[in-house]
């Protein structure tokens, strides 16, 4: 905690308390104690109050010993002799100047000066502040906004709470023009974000700004002037505390309730203009409090720990040293930063490209008659890649073509094409890159007339003369890929920059840099093993059709279908916290080597709705994980060959089992443990874990051969660490055998290592 | 030769629901509608408590409907003109529960409005003194603005309100959460998607003790033994200990039923399925009945001949008469 | 417990000698395991693995069954508590009872028009199975009465006789067919057992509680009848379901043998039940015969499509015929679209366009009886099949267009089906049934 910001707002808390007091004891004097005070037009009395301390205020007289309760929360200014953390008190000291500013405006509503006047001021959209001693007319024209009524609370709180407004935010103060205030509203009002205005800098405030300017202001353009003075503030934290008592269920009094409600789901923040000053400070840390962090386009210590709010409570940006072309543009930035720090989450719904999008136009084939041009496949090469780095490196939206467009490119040519995708965000990890890559395929043929194949260095896309005659062009790869990288994983990104690369020397460059991180990463995902995480994931998508069939996936058993890796699980657990992924804690390890875990066990009982008790995570012959009817393969016993069988779902053949893969699906699906038949993703054969109790790879007597072929390199790699380096040749395939016969006599005529291993049963 | 009964030793409990608040709740309801809470099996008394009976809800709209079966126009008659008269003639007609379901368009064709919403719901709730459900026409959109309207008229009244889905629930969810009410959520036929919904709902604040939900079932004849599956898996899982999914269940026997061709039609079908009135009364009677033996904590009907037999059958099942 | 496939394999002679019609004895032991294939296939099986295997096997419910002169019904067998657990094998029979107070002409009309009751469900042919005989005076009558309802129906039968002398010319009059006799009590059990015993069918028993059934089954097993049916004599709704799930838990989770027999009800004795609304539950949980007093066809088609529907097996969905459908009297101009003939799917989509008011042409492709997700992802609804489909159903003849909708949920056969359907325009419909109307209004021009 920073002494400078502490010495401040404690300095701030004391005086703004002590003027609440002076005003309480005047306004006593003048009208009595039993004189109503009221906000107008809610029912939850002195809103913050109220739900800090449960007191239901409605009389003068009753305002006293809140303000004493205040008072207990202040602070001595710390001395320059002192160092302590500050933070608890600081924080209590913004809380003690939240109740005082709450006494102040309340006992101003009872003198006539609340809401404030402002000349000039009529409001956009009817405000409920009707009071005809104020001479407003049914707008309240002339002055401003005064607290948010409650049936706006309804219709505004609803949408924050269901997601249609991602949040809200409190800009205090005035900004370095007036066309950089207009910007930095229109930049919140064009992400819906509700904004509140409150207070001055340099006797200006951002209210005066906009009027000047013609912004209209009220309720009907999500705009609310609340007041020209720092302690205005507390009609947004008021409407953040009745957020939390009208959605939250909570109840007056539930102070850290209210406050971890705030922090946990209501996404606002302050945005400080100008000069900071005491009560500013102070009353910032009343709202560090509610978990709103404070942004400061002026020079300010920073407080960056995370932990009374959700990332950093103080962050200045001063104004001239933001990065940008112009004034605008740092005005941008300065929005786009805020609502990064809060992690506000905007969605951006329309793919903004001139063909028709959606997954309709998933399947669509752009035949060689109908191209345009084509990018990858024989006569040229493409190359997607996806990494991640720095939110401050990362320019959302920015979408850049190094090099030329098709234009020039004869019809039904070709040309070398690369699409980086940068991606940052605070959810995100290294890890999740192959994941988030491998949906550049969907989300590019999701445009009609675009069709893509592949994927990393062996991306193949077509664009159609159709789509090439309405508009389409190169860029259009980065606004689909922006778009909808911030649409389906908004949770873990948070910005995406996309650069398209035509450029030849810039294409064999990062052709180079894609290989070597696509390398990095099999290197990566191969050195995983089981012992390295503490948690596995569940899959039970397929419990639709097999109740009580679940995949424990782990790093080196990916799902039967082949289509979930444990990275897979992570990333979609993030995007989808309550889906079908779930986190797995291993917990003790009972059995290393047939793959027994407590946690695991104790999982599988609950998820499969007791129907496996046990669970061996490596064993076909003992406790073997159920399936679904997904697999890419299946594993069987050949006991007379005293080894295991694997025949693949593209293999439609007679195998030794006596059964073709259909049949032995029956066997082998449904849910049911079967010892003696297993099955499997194709990969899991190449894994360290494959049947390891039972003998690994050596105790494969008979494989589909398209298995054979497909995963020839991996299984020559392990056969020769096993010391067999002819395993490949000793496994019989359909082409060699179907039946039992031809197995043993293969086997025994190669010498394979199974005969000579110890019994399987 | 002595037998013993065997009896499951359960852990789990369905969580207890209560609908309607009356004037001591901050409603004004006559009386409120409580569901749940059994620790075993339907009706299975000799091995666990079973509090409360399942209730039976009445389908009433905010409009005569364009499109039901003339079977149940004629068992309604003209109270179907006016939601106040229908929700008072349900509550004769036996109703725990009045549900009301909203249209997309009033009589003439225009699209419904917040304000017809609202004098419907105040009618409704000024006709009768049972707890009400409030459900939407089935349009997002128009369903969260309509929704929102209802919940204020009625709030307090601690009022169900529909359907939450996966695609859309938060909107519905929040104004239920802003006037004390509880909401319906509705999943495909999936045990994990009831459970997910219960999740996310929850997750956004709503108690548990405020959703029930709807599996969704089919009509007899009509995938019945899906929903039927799926509504005794998630009652057991309930029993086991599993907290997501021990949600009371409502189902919509009347929607489901009164659309298909065996009760809506007359003519035109063949002779082999009988004669239409009874045909039709017994498909919403027989889908009611399985999906009560399949763990049912409310049921909505829309024929009041099918109010009268399910009431006497659930009477029965709740009577204290032991197995021997 | 059921021993899994590797457990049976063992017990097995391990020869591959074929000669059970399977190529290897693990292949065997799996279907064994998986209840598809009977031990009495392999002629080598030592008998001291035999018995170990049969005891496993032995059904806890046994299967009991009754022939007419031309029909069997089987009920029992059942394995499991819930259906989805495995499935519910064999539907409760549901028989009509006839007195024999009646006319004959009156019985042989009745059981003429009940006999040919055949009603059509998702090309299911649902029936009636037989008729429960009751002997109300004298023996004479009651044997009239069988030869009346057998000179017109073919259906197995129950006779309800209460003394042995009614039983005895109840099951002579029944000839070589195999009805059951209904029923034996503690007063007249051995009389009874020796009459079903020497007739070669099933017992019912009838008890007042389920100890002194329990002794029955015991007493008359040991007299040599084995295929029992047990009457509890259950009233009304909460009775039966407890009675009812206690004998099948007894069965099921204890194995208890002495109540391991199906059980019959008559929904329709006590009156203060509705007798359809009772038979419904009966059906959803656990009856073996049901006997009802009224079956008029708007009671008993419901209830034949109730019990269809709960003996569905989980894992093998009902499907639709593949055939090109007519919805709402399509004509040439009407839109053409494909799904699958997984009952759920295809009832879904049915009855939205038929809600829309649209008329249209809705063909059902067959997909092994999975929904679209699934039969896509199985291989079942793809591009070849989809065009197979088109080209057998005569659509080309039938309409003037070729424009084909595929499901939302499978637009990625879109480019495909363009190439097996060369000239036909594939337009991707939407992924829910609910949006078809939308999708149809703005999609669809004539």
């Amino acid at each position: 905690m920073s002494r400078y910001i502490a010495t401040h707002a404690i300095r701030g808390a004391n005086a703004i308390v002590q003027e609440a007091e002076e005003l309480l004891e005047r306004t006593l004097k003048e009208k009595g104690p039993d004189t109503a005070v009221a906000f107008p037009n809610t029912a939850y009395y002195l809103p913050f109050i109220l739900g800090m301390t449960g007191t239901e205020i409605s009389k003068i007289g009753e305002l006293p010993p809140i303000l004493e309760h205040a008072k207990k929360l202040l602070s001595p200014v710390p001395t320059d002799s002192r160092w302590l953390p500050y933070l608890g008190e600081t924080l209590d000291c913004g809380m003690a100047t939240l109740f005082a500013e709450e006494i102040i405006m309340a006992l101003k509503f009872v003198t006539g000066e609340q809401p404030e006047k402002l000349p000039g001021l009529q409001l956009a959209g009817s405000t409920s502040f009707t009071s005809p001693d104020n001479g407003g007319g049914p707008n309240g024209n002339g002055y401003l906004n005064g607290p948010i009524d409650d049936i706006q609370l309804r219709s505004w709180g609803i949408q924050l709470v269901d997601g249609r407004m991602p949040g809200f935010a409190a800009i205090v103060g005035a900004a370095k023009s007036n066309e950089v205030a207009v910007k930095i509203v229109r930049e919140l009002q064009r992400r819906s974000i509700l904004t509140f205005l409150i207070g001055s800098s340099n006797g200006k405030s951002i209210i005066h700004q906009l009027m000047e300017e013609g912004v209209e202001l009220g309720y009907d353009t999500f705009t609310v002037p609340f007041g020209t003075d720092t302690e205005s503030a507390i009609y947004p934290l008021g409407f953040a505390t009745r957020s939390a008592l009208t959605f939250g269920g909570m109840k007056g009094g539930q102070a850290k309730e209210i406050l971890r409600y705030n922090k946990e789901r209501v996404f606002a923040f302050v945005l400080a203009l100008g000069e900071v000053d005491d009560l500013k400070y102070a009353t910032a840390a009343g709202a560090i409090n509610f978990g709103f962090p404070v942004i400061a386009d002026t020079v300010i210590p920073e407080i960056l720990p995370t932990g009374v709010t959700t990332y950093e409570h103080v962050i200045s940006m001063p104004f001239n040293e933001i990065e940008g072309a112009d004034d605008l543009e740092r005005a941008e930035k300065l929005v786009q930063k805020c609502i990064e720090i809060r992690g506000v989450k905007v969605t951006i719904a329309e793919v903004p490209v001139p063909v028709p999008y959606g997954s309709a136009f998933e399947g669509e084939v752009v035949r060689r008659a109908d191209m345009r041009v084509e990018f990858g496949g024989k006569n040229s090469r493409a190359v997607e890649y996806l990494f991640m780095d720095e939110m401050d490196n990362v320019d959302d939206g920015k979408i850049e073509l190094i090099g030329p467009d098709f234009e020039d490119v004869e019809e039904g040519g070709a040309i070398d094409l690369g699409i980086l995708v940068k991606v940052a965000g605070r959810k995100m990890e290294k890890d999740f890159e192959p994941v988030l890559e491998r949906q550049i395929h969907y989300f590019i043929n999701g445009a009609s007339g675009i069709q893509h194949i592949g994927q990393r260095d062996i991306a193949w896309i077509r664009i159609s003369k159709g789509a090439t005659e309405k508009g389409f062009n190169l860029k259009h790869f980065g606004d689909i890929l922006h778009t909808r990288f911030h649409s389906d994983f908004g949770s873990i990104v948070d910005k995406v920059e996309v650069t398209i690369i035509t450029d030849p020397d810039m294409h064999a460059e990062w052709l180079e840099k894609a290989r070597a991180a696509f390398n990095e990463r099999n290197v990566r995902m191969g050195a995983m093993t089981d012992e390295s995480v503490d948690e596995f994931y569940s899959c039970t998508l397929c419990q639709s059709f097999a109740p009580d069939h679940l995949c424990v996936i782990s790093p080196e058993r990916l799902g039967l279908c082949g289509a979930y890796n444990w990275l897979d699980c992570k990333a979609s657990k993030q995007i989808n916290p309550t889906g079908p992924n779930q986190p797995i804690k291993k917990g003790t390890e009972i059995d290393a080597e047939k793959g027994y875990f407590q946690g695991v066990n104790e999982f599988v009982q609950v998820a499969s709705h007791g129907a496996v008790q046990e669970v061996s995570m490596y064993s076909i012959m003992e406790n073997p994980m159920t399936a679904c009817g997904c697999f890419e393969c299946i594993a069987m016993v050949i006991p007379e060959a005293n080894g295991i069988m694997i025949v693949s779902r593209e293999d439609s053949s007679m195998t030794p089992a006596g059964m073709t893969f259909s049949t032995l699906a029956g066997v082998a699906g449904g849910g049911l443990q079967t010892p003696g038949v297993m099955g499997h993703g194709k990969f899991y054969i190449s894994s360290g874990k494959f049947i390891l109790p039972d003998g690994g790879l050596k105790r494969v007597v008979w494989m589909s051969s398209i298995l054979k072929e497909q995963m020839a390199e991996q299984l020559k790699a392990i056969a020769e660490r096993e010391g067999e380096p002819d395993l490949l040749d000793k496994i019989a395939d359909e082409t060699i055998c179907t039946d039992v016969e031809g197995v043993v006599k293969h086997v025994t005529e190669k010498n394979h290592p199974a005969l000579s291993m110890p019994p399987l049963m | 030769m002595t037998v013993e009964t065997p009896k499951e030793a359960w852990t789990g409990t369905v969580r207890e629901v209560t609908l309607g608040a009356t004037a001591d709740q901050g409603g004004t309801r006559s009386r409120t509608l409580t569901v749940g809470a059994e620790s075993t099996l339907p009706f299975l008394h000799f091995e666990a408590s079973i509090p409360n009976p399942p209730a039976l809800a009445l389908e009433i709209r905010d409009r005569k409907p364009d499109d039901w079966s003339p079977l149940l126009y004629e068992a309604w008659g003209d109270v179907m003109d006016d939601p106040a008269a229908w929700a008072k003639a349900a509550e004769e007609a036996g109703a725990d529960l009045v549900y009301l379901v909203l249209s997309l368009t009033t009589s003439d064709g225009s699209p419904n409005t917040v304000e017809n919403v609202r004098a419907v719901v105040r009618k409704v709730l000024d006709a009768t003194g049972l707890p009400l459900a409030v459900i939407g026409a089935g349009q997002a959109e128009v369903d969260n603005e309509l929704l929102v309207a209802a919940a204020e008229e009625g709030k307090g009244e601690r009022l169900l309100l529909g359907l939450c889905e996966e695609k859309n629930y938060r909107t519905i969810v929040a104004t239920a959460m802003a006037n004390e009410h509880l909401v319906q959520s509705r999943t495909p036929m999936d045990v994990n998607l009831a459970k997910q919904l219960v999740i996310l709902i929850n997750d956004m604040g709503m108690p548990l003790e405020r959703i029930v939900m709807d599996p969704t079932t089919g009509a007899l004849g009509y995938g019945i033994e899906y929903g039927y599956s799926v509504m005794e898996r998630l009652r057991l899982a309930a029993l086991q200990g599993d907290k997501m999914t021990q949600q009371p269940m409502i189902v919509t026997p009347g929607e489901e039923c009164w659309k298909v061709k065996e009760a809506k039609v007359g003519e035109g079908v063949p002779e082999t399925w009988g004669d239409w009135e009874p045909r039709a009364i017994a498909w919403e009677g027989i889908t009611a009945a399985a999906l009560l033996h399949s763990g049912a904590n409310v049921v909505v009907l829309r024929h009041p001949e099918n109010m009268r037999r399910t009431r006497s059958m659930i009477d029965e099942l709740m009577s204290s008469k032991a197995a021997g | 417990m059921a021993l899994t496939g590797l457990e049976i394999y063992k017990l097995l002679p391990q020869t591959n000698c074929k000669d059970c019609n399977f190529p290897t004895c693990l292949a065997f032991a799996m279907k064994l395991a998986a209840k598809q294939a009977e031990l009495k296939d392999c002629p080598h099986v030592s008998e001291e693995a035999k018995e170990k295997l049969e005891s496993a096997a032995a059904p806890p419910i046994r299967l009991v069954e009754l022939h007419g002169g031309n029909g069997k019904v089987q009920v029992g067998n059942e394995t499991v508590l819930f259906r989805h657990e495995k499935t519910f094998y064999n539907m409760p029979g549901i028989f009509w009872r006839l007195g024999d107070d009646e006319s004959v002409d009156e019985l042989k009309s009745k059981a003429k028009r009940a006999d040919a009751y055949q009603a059509d469900y998702v090309g299911i042919d649902l029936k009636l199975d037989g008729f429960a005989i009751e002997a109300k005076s004298d023996p004479a009558a009651f044997a009239s009465a069988i030869e009346a309802v057998r000179s017109v129906s073919q259906k197995p039968l129950i006779l309800l006789a209460s003394t042995p002398e009614l039983a005895k010319a109840g099951v002579e009059a029944c000839g070589d067919t195999r009805p059951l006799l209904y029923y034996a009590d503690k007063d007249n059990w051995q009389e009874m057992a020796e009459i079903a015993k020497e007739a070669g069918i099933p017992l019912a028993l009838r008890g007042a509680t389920l100890e002194e059934l329990a002794e029955l089954t015991k007493s008359i097993q040991e007299a040599g009848v084995e295929d029992l049916i047990l009457d509890p004599g259950l009233s009304g709704h909460l009775e039966s379901l407890q009675q009812l799930t206690t004998l099948r838990r007894l069965s099921i989770k204890k194995s208890f043998r002495p109540l391991g027999y199906p059980v019959i009800t008559f929904p329709g004795r006590d009156e203060s039940s509705n007798e359809m609304l009772l038979a419904a539950g009966h059906i959803a949980k656990y009856a073996g015969f049901i006997v009802l007093e009224n079956v008029d066809p708007s009671v008993l088609y419901p209830l034949l499509v109730l019990r269809q529907n709960i003996y569905t097996d989980p894992q093998k969905p009902i499907q639709v015929q593949p055939a090109l459908y007519e919805i709402n009297s399509p004509d040439g101009d009407a839109p053409l679209m494909v799904t699958t003939n997984f009952s759920i799917t295809y009832f879904s989509v049915a009855n939205e366009v038929e809600g829309s008011g649209w008329p249209a042409w809705l063909m059902v492709a067959d997909a092994e009886g999975m929904s679209v997700l699934t039969a896509w992802a199985a291989g079942k609804f793809d591009a070849e099949r989809i065009a197979k489909a088109v080209k057998a159903c005569g659509a080309e003849e039938k309409l003037n267009h070729k424009k084909l909708i595929i499901p939302g949920h499978v637009a990625v056969l879109s480019g495909e089906l363009e190439e097996e359907l060369p000239g036909w325009e594939i337009m991707v419909g939407p992924r829910e049934a609910v949006e078809i109307a939308g999708y149809l209004k703005a999609m669809w021009q004539k």
